[in-house]
């Protein structure tokens, strides 16, 4: 029972704050209205609210499965969605996708942003696996600067090719166009969390190294190409849907791995629940500063993704790899060898 | 004249340096020694300016050490570190020629040439003078050093493990280089050391320190007994006596 | 010793010539010589326009370089620890304070002193606490510095649309500039400006030579370490204030012009340094926008261009440095 109160104390959180996020809004809607079958009400409900309040938990619960999956697999704490180039390469995917078929289906930009989602975040595992850093933080460092590239390669096709306005849409989240018939690509993260969780103990294996791997009689290379492709179509279903959100990939799993330790499968789930209200409260928070305006997704996560990860290198760098430990949660495949070496001047 | 009164250094809770007090005589070579963590190169720190004691003060020429200027005191007291790792393109000689900073700051004169001259010969690094420091051995490095420090010219000369990295060759040449500063020079070197029979063998005083402090000041002979030392290093020791000094055998 | 100080003189000299073939190129190329009018109004825009990006290669390089200098590491830089991403916000955060209508905001000389003076306090603080805090490690504090960049642009972007949530396109345009969209209006004092910054620090800029040997060297040499440093920094931050204000964010300029200048001189003595680094920064300035303005016909902002090429030298010099 102990085990799992984590997990049910932030269902419950998670429950409260989705109806709360149902019941906000420009447009009147209210318990009694619904009840009493307002139409205008139940209308508001289904085609704005419902989806929206989707959308934004398969946001979640997406991108912080996929960070949890690329730090296991890459040993590393560091490596995420947005600190992997992941995120940039499907903003370039979807600009390919809209230069060569001006008129593509959401389907199809999506198709492109897939394919290039996991062939940078291939290039990119390949390359920080090649080079085998000494430090951790090498490591997002790389991968921000690689992002930085392809992102500069995106604005300049789509200067050169007069597209910034179409791209300005996936280059800051926002959940504020989510309609219904819009944004059902989103419900593919479900199916994908779900393959996560059933290869959740291979994903543990192979993160602890390739002969640990063989060793156990599992494939490290299938496994390590098959996680990275799940992590990689999991961010850029949300990038075609929702645009770029920052951070959450990194924060969430870290957080959850500080209380709970790294063992996947025991985290996956509190690592999605959490992702999925770290998303709707920052939504939230969007939805309410400036009302009746809102404020992209993606500036509250930059603000709040950026404290906390900044807070959390801190903490890092003064208590190394130790992690805050709440009851006797042990198994702690220790991953990565990163205790900051300080360096005299 | 270095009288070093009751210096106290604590890093948070732990207490580096205890209550140290002695007096450094002059004109003679000084080893420190003792084992990982007893505080040896903090006291150095403490004594060249580098680190501010907690408590307790180190009077140098009858006034405070942190009474004095700055560019005074490095004019009569220089300070070799263990970390010395520039990332700038620079040759020996322009190494060199910052001993001489104290002096002229940026500009030299035909006197501070001829001084760095006397210097860079003196560590007979003349072939190397034009070299860039990254790009010469540890050995040539720590030479290059040792040639700033001299040309600096100052009446104590202060070396945090300067054998550290080099091999025994380099180590032992450095280690006759500093007796030579000494008797030849009229310099007071201090050392911190880990290498005991380095200290044995080229200085006159050893100063010995166990957590924090002083376990015993003293002559190399005072200090090279077999009991004195299994005290400090908490290990099983034999002296020989080689040449007439003392040196140590342990296991 | 002196051969490679004559040596690096000439190359100075060459860059200085390319310097003046750039500027000379800029002003001239595609210019109509046969009609006074429009000859003169060629002048009159691209006359401020070169002036500016002189002084911001200058203030950039020389910043990067001093900074470098500072905290004994060639691939960190001052714009690349966000100082710049805060210049904008702050310069944001006081119209947003004082309203867009207020003297304070319109007049664009007082609000750059108020923007300077703020920006030199906040500034200070943050990044000497982040060096205290890190210890100096300079892997931590360049990921801490690419994650404030961000912070700083969040903040500023949520602020502008707060303000204006129907045109923050526009008013993000007129809040910051960039090459499109220089600040002229501040030429003048900048200048000033830069002329007492380098009156002032003459004494601190004299012991850079010193200070690159590391800060212990530095001290058993005499100098006043702390001291140097602190004043160091605040001209640092103020310099990236002014180029910010003049052309906005460019992040990695800084990183190439003063590892170019560091590659090409191969020498310590830091008037060598920052004058290579200036040099190549006009350069590539006044180079990289006529070309933007010929070539591309301006759609494509010479920062984009900066920005992949800087990323990827940054790439190769944290793995060449990291090999060993």
């Amino acid at each position: 029972m102990k085990k799992h109160l984590s997990t049910i104390i932030l269902s419950i959180l998670l429950l409260i704050a989705s109806l709360s996020s149902l019941f906000l809004g420009v447009l009147e809607m209210n318990v009694s209205g619904l009840l009493s079958g307002n139409l205008e009400q139940i209308e508001t409900l289904l085609i704005s609210r419902l989806p929206r309040l989707l959308a934004i938990l398969c946001t979640g619960i997406g991108l912080s499965v996929a960070g949890l999956i690329m730090q296991q697999l890459c040993m590393n704490k560091f490596v995420s969605p947005s600190t992997g180039a992941t995120i940039s390469s499907a903003q370039l995917g979807i600009l390919v996708a809209l230069l060569f078929m001006p008129n593509s289906t959401l389907w199809s930009r999506a198709f492109f942003a897939f394919i290039a989602a996991i062939l940078g975040t291939w290039l990119f595992v390949w390359f920080i696996q090649k080079i085998t850093f000494k430090e951790a933080v090498m490591v997002p460092l790389v991968g921000i600067m690689f992002g930085n590239v392809i992102g500069g390669i995106t604005s300049f096709l789509s200067y050169k090719y007069e597209m910034t306005q179409a791209l300005s849409t996936w280059l800051v989240g926002s959940f504020s166009t989510i309609l219904r018939g819009q944004y059902e690509l989103v419900y593919l993260t479900v199916p994908l969390v779900i393959i996560a969780f059933i290869f959740a103990n291979h994903f543990n294996i192979v993160g602890m190294g390739k002969d640990f791997s063989q060793n156990l009689g599992v494939s490290y290379n299938t496994v390590l190409f098959m996680g990275l492709t799940i992590a990689a179509v999991l961010t850029a279903s949300v990038v075609v849907v929702v645009g770029a959100i920052s951070y959450i990939g990194l924060i969430v799993p870290n957080l959850i791995a500080m209380f709970k330790g790294d063992k996947i499968q025991g985290t996956l789930i509190d690592t999605a629940l959490f992702g999925a209200l770290f998303v709707l409260v920052c939504d939230m928070i969007g939805r309410t500063v400036i009302a009746p305006y809102e404020l992209p997704i993606e500036l509250i996560v930059g603000i709040l993704g950026s404290i906390l990860f900044i807070g959390l290198l801190f903490y890092r760098l003064k208590n190394g790899r130790k992690s805050i430990r709440l009851g006797n949660a042990s198994n702690n495949t220790s991953c990565c060898n990163c205790t900051p070496k300080l360096e005299e001047n | 004249m270095m009288k070093i009164n009751n210096l106290i250094k604590k890093y948070g809770e732990k207490t580096v340096v205890n209550d140290v007090s002695f007096e450094i005589p002059k004109g003679k070579v000084i080893s420190m020694i003792g084992p990982n963590g007893a505080g040896k190169s903090t006291v150095m720190g403490m004594i060249s300016r580098l680190i501010e004691p907690d408590t307790g003060h180190v009077e140098f020429h009858g006034e405070k050490l942190h009474h004095w200027k700055s560019k005074e005191l490095s004019k009569k007291l220089a300070i070799l570190t263990q970390s010395n790792n520039i990332q700038m393109k620079l040759t020996v000689r322009e190494l060199v020629t910052f001993g001489r900073f104290p002096y002229c700051g940026g500009r030299t004169t035909k006197e501070d040439e001829q001084i760095i001259d006397k210097a860079i010969s003196y560590m007979e690094l003349d072939e190397f003078q034009d070299r860039f420091i990254d790009e010469l051995s540890g050995g040539q490095r720590q030479r290059a050093y040792i040639a700033m420090v001299i040309a600096q010219d100052t009446e104590y000369v202060l070396l945090d493990e300067p054998t550290n990295n080099l091999d025994i060759y380099h180590a032992t040449n450095l280690m006759k280089t500093v007796r030579k500063l000494c008797d030849e020079l009229g310099k007071t070197v201090i050392l911190v050391l880990h290498e005991i029979n380095y200290a044995a063998f080229y200085s006159d005083y050893i100063c010995a320190f166990v957590n924090g402090q002083i376990a015993k000041f003293g002559t190399v002979e005072e200090i090279m007994t077999k009991e004195t030392l299994s005290d400090i290093y908490k290990v099983d020791f034999e002296i020989m006596n080689i040449h007439g000094k003392p040196l140590s055998i342990y296991y | 010793m002196n051969k490679a100080i004559y040596l690096n003189r000439k190359k100075l000299l060459g860059l200085f010539i390319l310097v003046l073939i750039a500027s000379a190129l800029y002003m001239l190329v595609e210019v109509n010589f046969a009609n006074e009018k429009l000859f003169n109004y060629a002048m009159k825009i691209r006359t401020p326009k070169l002036i500016v990006m002189l002084i911001s290669a200058f203030a950039i390089g020389g910043a990067s370089i001093v900074f470098q200098s500072i905290i004994n590491n060639t691939i960190v830089t001052p714009c690349l620890l966000g100082m710049n991403s805060l210049y904008s916000l702050i310069h944001t955060a006081v119209v947003f304070f004082v309203g867009s209508g207020s003297v304070l905001a319109v007049n664009a000389n007082l609000s750059f002193v108020v923007d300077l003076l703020l920006m030199g306090v906040i500034a200070t603080l943050i990044y000497s606490y982040l060096f205290k805090k890190t210890n100096h490690n300079v892997l931590y504090v360049l990921l801490i510095g690419t994650v404030l960049t961000s912070f700083f642009t969040s903040i500023q972007t949520t602020l502008t649309r707060v303000m204006d949530p129907n045109e923050y396109d526009t008013l993000l345009t007129s809040l910051v500039a960039s090459f499109n969209n220089i600040n002229s209006e501040i030429i003048v004092f900048s200048l000033v400006l830069l002329a007492a910054l380098i009156f002032w620090l003459r004494k601190d800029l004299a012991l850079l030579d010193v200070i690159t040997l590391g800060k212990h060297q530095a001290i058993n040499l005499g100098v006043d370490y702390d001291r140097c440093i602190r004043r160091l920094l605040l001209g640092v931050t103020l310099c990236i204030a002014i180029a910010t204000a003049m052309v906005g964010p460019i992040s990695f300029l800084g990183l190439i012009i003063a590892n170019l200048s560091r590659q090409l001189l191969k020498t310590y003595r830091h008037s060598q340094l920052i004058l290579g680094s200036t040099f190549f920064g006009m350069i590539v300035l006044v180079g990289g926008q006529m070309i933007v303005e010929h070539v591309f016909t301006y759609s494509v902002p010479i920062s984009v261009f900066i920005t992949v090429s800087g990323g990827l030298y940054f790439l190769y010099l944290l793995l060449k440095s990291r090999r060993a």
